[in-house]
């Protein structure tokens, strides 16, 4: 292996957000990966995930062919292009002509390149005309985005590079499980530790991220919340509260601090089960720092009250003066691939491109301007992710869908509900690369082509725009998401015409973009080629770009960051004698998201879901290390092997959510804010 | 209800917790006109960590508590009659407040104990005895404390036991008093109580139980202390702990029934239907509580009934913390009533002791003293009614299992790379790390397994030396 290979294609893994820098080589038919060391957020470091990340090159369950439900046989045949795209076009006008524009919805993902996602939202609003819009991201890191956008006027989910990490002195991970999730991601913790630095982890679970901290904080699943709010009351009666940044920086302080003085420790306790004791410790090690860093992840974000939640941790972030100070501050870890750039361009709900507001004049009459339409013409907000999927089908919801990048029936929480809501469409059409569960749902089945042999921009959780090059030619047969959306448009009979070619798209959405919190004006491929990305903002050409955000201001009107004083209600769903349990979900190391890439790598570990339980747990109800158990839900029952572990709270289980069965078990509550659902907490029932 | 688009006026007499609970609730619904009128002159604040204030871990400007916008708080505003049938209450100055709904929220009252020289000829008390209620009162002991090298604190309740720590963390030579024949005697049992007390000893305060106070005499620089068992205390201030009792000379005047506490039923209505009662003043059944918890619940219910929904109060899991520092204590419901089988753990070498009564496999109640590592999910059982099985209240008050030592020589199976998912064996079959690296990509990930993977290489090598050739 040569570690500085320059011969072959320079590219980012296809899975998480943290768009790992890798090399691609032709060696023969197969296709290799390589590192990249110079790449910044991973040095050439990769998990097994990215080292495998080319097993779906020629796969043999790879899509190569339209597929359309025969009417007479109910089964799915092969169709060429023309006869696939009549059929979804002519079925979705049908559907609009009889019901409304908003009768046809389109779901997208939060994985898809930045141009996808911008020509997704621009094909919803100008040839759809739409407003029923929206993606998987908001099952991602919605919540964080909200209170970001509500704390510092912006929603950029590191506000610094990932590299900064090694900088604090001490990182506050809540709800992260990062060595398992994004394992090179972990060595910047490791650099901060041997620099003498501390790693604090918030986990129900003590996961291998938890065993490379030195303090490891377990609550109870949905109460991270009041953990926040008693640090908060800890340092204010502690005197450790930086008052000259809060007098000069924030506003809204003096709410905080009256509403926190009702959460001293011993009542944090009685409701997140951490002791005081450590709470207090806790905040000492935190007011006796220089540099504290509190980033949060989908544990302390997937919940009712998710943004409450970030809120929550923002606020002490800014009580200790942190946010704009190089390694400190608050920062989200997003998730998926493109969570980051996906959320900026237009395929939510409530945005055009640039995360402009869409109920927003000016920005409707930059966008149409740019789109070339009336912006009369554009539709308001619609529904966000959840509340699309729930009522599809219905009166007053959409009838037909089409899905991009997105493995719902897996993904979606109470998935069964989902299920059942798709099934009653009249027309369900889904782009995909295998034949995903959700595929195998649909009326039209459009294989599209995959990473590797296409050219995109992803924004990584830095907010660092990387490119993706394409290595290989696709299959024959296929067609990119973009073609499959031009062809869509021209039939639709769109007012405009729809690119095909990734850089003219990217342009396009730099122009969309400009003027707009989240601005690529100035980002072109050739820039992103030249260095290690581009960090937005980058309004023009010349501007560098910007890694870090908040060193002078903030992005509100004022310039300050606001503290939110906020309370702790709880999962919306709390045990009881039916469903004495708390439920979490989350992933494992060898698998990614839905499963529908991973689960086919034959070179990554498939052992199917399990249920983690604690051995106090296990003994009660009689389970075995390795034998099934069941656990229930309100909504619905899984069955899988026991994996009895001591890392686990006793009055809490674990499923991972890489196969069907978690989702239908996790609780639809929505924040009200992000319209996150909570698929971290719910209750639930465990026997042998 | 009053008619429609005007907003029931709420009178709450008092301004302490459960107060301002009742008054957050009832604005954030929007259907009530809330009037708060305490009678001491600071606004609200939080009046459990007053010892906190004391021990100086709590700067006294963070007890302030949130009040929201639109509640009238009137301070230093003395309820003297209740004219139920006019439907107002009458202020120390004669003027009139009108009510829809009353609320009595009056708290407790310290009880003075029978100390001869307690109280001087004018009536007042000795200006080396302090009471422990009010924020007045904390203020005006910690003003105190540094022109004094002595302490005794009579009452060896919870509150006790916080100011008697506070006390000796601000460096006062502290002793402690306690009537009854041990400490905490209305929370614990014997066991507990003496396990405490060897506790506080340690920690330098001296206890004596099962003895009285009896007579204060003060000698100008400092003062005596006598105790019924014989013993004299020298010391330079005195402070009452013991005991408190429901306030309930305002809802006796107006003629409301009252035994220990005003007494409510299950909406926390007392025998008028428009006035209410929540928090310590109140008494539900056989029972008045002393805690916030309880309070706050009480606040929830009473505000969503007034609200008109359905909604009525039967009792709190109470579970009470000593705040103090170096001394754990925790103690879940009743555990010296309740009913049911007890395990139980002392070790009095290290100065623990943790009993838990379980019933039905539910632990109805427990006791924790100097050890609170399991109080995470000790509580959260309690809380939720878990019914464990039969071994599992044992377990809980074990430590957590010593994970065993990795075995010396890790068998070749064994994960030693979980991001790339290589084994032992694996990494054992290379010559260096760079063929590791190379072959089997272990390192490459997360970084965490490097140490772990160079000692398996040196391992190896040294294994290969030592074999004869």
């Amino acid at each position: 292996m040569s570690p500085t290979s320059v011969a072959g294609t320079r590219t980012h893994c296809p899975y998480c957000s943290l768009q790992c820098g890798m090399t691609l080589e032709r060696v023969g038919r197969a296709l290799e990966v390589q590192p990249w060391p110079e790449f910044p957020a991973n040095e050439g470091a990769l998990c097994r995930k990215g080292w495998t990340a080319t097993g779906l090159h020629g796969h043999r369950e790879r899509l190569t062919t339209p597929l359309v439900r025969d009417r007479a046989t109910g089964a799915l045949r092969a169709a060429g292009w023309d006869e696939a795209l009549d059929l979804v076009a002519g079925g979705l006008r049908a559907v609009q002509e009889a019901h409304g524009r908003d009768a046809v919805a389109v779901f997208g993902g939060g994985g898809l390149t930045n141009e996808k996602a911008y020509q997704l939202g621009k094909l919803a609003r100008v040839a759809l005309r739409t407003s029923q819009v929206d993606y998987n991201g908001r099952w991602c890191m919605s919540s964080a985005a909200s209170a970001g956008n509500q704390a510092f006027g912006i929603d950029r989910g590191l506000p610094f590079p990932l590299a900064d990490v090694e900088q604090a002195d001490v990182v506050v991970l809540v709800g992260s499980n990062l060595a398992e999730t994004m394992p090179p991601a972990a060595r910047h913790l490791d650099r901060l530790r041997e620099r003498g630095g501390r790693v604090v982890v918030v986990d129900p679970r003590r996961t291998p991220t938890a065993d490379r901290a030195d303090v490891f904080v377990q609550p109870v699943p949905g109460t991270d919340l009041p953990i926040a709010l008693g640090l908060l009351h800890l340092l204010d009666a502690a005197g450790a509260v930086d008052e000259e940044y809060v007098a000069t920086r924030t506003t809204g302080y003096d709410a905080v601090r009256r509403s926190v003085a009702a959460w001293w420790p011993e009542r944090v306790e009685r409701v997140s089960g951490v002791p005081a004791a450590q709470l207090r410790e806790l905040a000492d090690l935190l007011a006796g720092s220089e540099r504290v860093m509190v980033l949060t992840a989908r544990g302390a974000e997937q919940h009712s009250q998710g943004t409450a939640t970030v809120l929550a941790w923002i606020d002490v972030a800014l009580a200790l003066g942190m946010p704009g100070k190089v390694g400190a501050g608050y920062g989200c870890l997003t998730g998926q691939g493109n969570g980051q750039g996906g959320r900026e361009h237009g395929q939510k709900a409530d945005q055009l491109p640039g995360y402009r507001m869409i109920d927003d004049p000016a920005a409707r009459a930059h966008v149409a301007g740019v789109w070339g339409v009336d912006p009369d013409s554009l539709p308001g907000p619609g529904r966000s992710a959840y509340e699309l999927l729930d009522t599809l089908g219905t009166d007053d919801g959409a009838r037909a869908l089409l899905v991009l990048g997105s493995n719902l029936v897996v993904s979606a929480p109470n998935a069964t509900h989902v299920t059942e809501r798709l099934a009653a469409l009249d027309l369900l059409v889904v782009a995909d690369i295998v034949m995903s569960e959700t595929a195998a749902l649909a009326d039209v089945v459009l294989p599209v082509t995959q990473w590797a042999e296409e050219t995109g921009t992803m924004t990584n959780l830095e907010g660092r725009v990387v490119l993706r090059e394409q290595a290989v030619a696709p299959p024959e047969g296929v067609r990119s998401d973009l073609e499959v959306m031009a062809g869509l448009s021209e039939r639709l009979g769109s007012p405009v015409p729809f690119s095909t070619d990734p850089a003219e798209v990217f342009a396009e959405l730099g122009r969309a973009s400009a003027g707009g919190r989240a601005d690529y004006a100035g980002i072109t491929y050739d820039r992103i080629r030249a260095g290690h990305g581009v960090f937005w903002p980058c309004p023009d050409t010349d501007h560098p770009g910007t890694p870090r955000l908040f060193a002078d201001a903030f992005a509100t009107p004022d310039g300050r960051a606001r503290f939110v004083a906020v309370d702790h209600v709880g999962a919306a769903e709390q045990p009881d004698a039916a469903y004495p349990l708390h439920l979490t979900t989350g992933r494992v190391l060898a698998q990614y998201q839905s499963g529908a890439q991973t689960r086919r790598v034959r070179d990554l570990p498939d052992d199917g879901p399990f249920v983690e339980l604690h051995p106090l747990l296990a003994e009660r109800i009689g389970a075995r290390d390795g034998e099934p158990v069941v656990v229930t839900t309100r909504r619905g029952e899984l069955k899988a092997p026991a994996r009895v572990v001591t890392t686990i709270r006793p009055d809490t289980v674990f499923v991972p959510f890489h196969w069907v069965g978690a989702n239908r078990l996790t609780n639809d509550a929505l924040d009200p804010s992000s319209r996150m659902p909570e698929f971290k907490a719910c209750s639930c029932a465990v026997r042998a | 209800m009053t008619g429609p688009g005007t907003r029931e006026r709420v009178v709450v007499v008092g301004a302490g917790m459960a107060a301002v609970r009742l008054a957050e609730l009832l604005v954030a619904g929007g259907r009530h006109e809330v009037v708060l009128l305490g009678d001491e002159p600071h606004a609200p604040y939080n009046r459990i960590l007053l010892s906190a204030v004391l021990e100086g871990t709590h700067d006294p400007a963070a007890l302030a508590m949130r009040l929201p916008d639109g509640v009238d708080l009137r301070l230093g505003t003395r309820v003297v009659d209740v004219h139920r049938a006019e439907r107002e209450v009458e202020l120390a100055d004669r003027s009139r407040v009108p009510y829809d709904r009353l609320v009595l929220a009056t708290g407790s009252i310290p009880t003075l104990p029978p100390i001869r020289g307690l109280v001087r000829v004018d009536g007042r008390l000795d200006e080396r005895v302090h009471a422990f209620r009010s924020l007045e009162d904390c203020r005006r002991l910690d003003a105190a404390v540094p022109g004094a090298r002595r302490a005794v604190v009579v009452g060896g309740g919870l509150l006790g036991l916080q100011v008697a720590r506070a006390l000796a963390v601000r460096g006062l030579a502290t002793e402690v008093v306690e009537g009854g024949e041990h400490l905490l005697r209305s929370q614990v049992g014997p066991a507990a109580g003496s396990v405490l007390a060897r506790g506080l000893r340690r920690l330098g305060t001296n206890v004596y139980t099962g003895a009285r106070a009896v007579r204060l005499v003060d000698e100008g620089p400092t003062c005596r202390l006598r105790l019924d068992n014989g013993h004299t205390l020298e010391t330079d201030l005195v402070v009452l702990t013991a005991g408190g009792r429901p306030s309930t000379s305002l809802a006796r005047r107006a003629g409301l029934e009252v035994r220990r506490g005003v007494v409510v039923d299950e909406h926390l209505r007392t025998s008028d239907e428009r006035v209410s009662a929540i928090g310590d003043c109140a008494q539900r059944g056989d029972r008045t509580t002393g805690f916030v918890p309880p309070a706050w619940e009480q606040a929830g219910v009473l505000a969503r009934h007034l609200r008109g929904e359905d909604a009525t109060y039967d009792g709190s899991r109470v579970v009470a913390r000593l705040r103090a520092t170096d001394l754990d204590v925790a103690v879940l419901g009743d555990p010296t009533t309740a009913e049911g089988e007890v395990v139980e753990v002392t070790n009095p070498v290290v100065g623990s002791h943790r009993r838990l009564v379980v019933r039905g496999g539910r632990i109805v109640a427990g006791t924790l003293v100097g050890d609170l590592s399991r109080i995470g999910l000790i509580t959260q059982h309690y809380d939720r009614g878990t019914v464990l099985g039969p071994t599992e209240p044992g377990h809980l008050l074990m430590p957590d299992r010593v994970t065993a030592a990795e075995p010396a020589v890790l068998p070749d199976d064994a994960e030693v790379c979980s991001c790339a998912g290589v084994s032992a064996g694996a990494v054992r079959a290379c010559a260096s790390l760079d063929e590791v690296r190379a072959t089997t990509r272990a390192t490459t990930g997360c970084g965490g397994c490097s140490d772990a993977v160079r000692q398996l290489l040196r391992t190896r090598t040294t294994q290969l030396e030592g074999t004869p050739r």
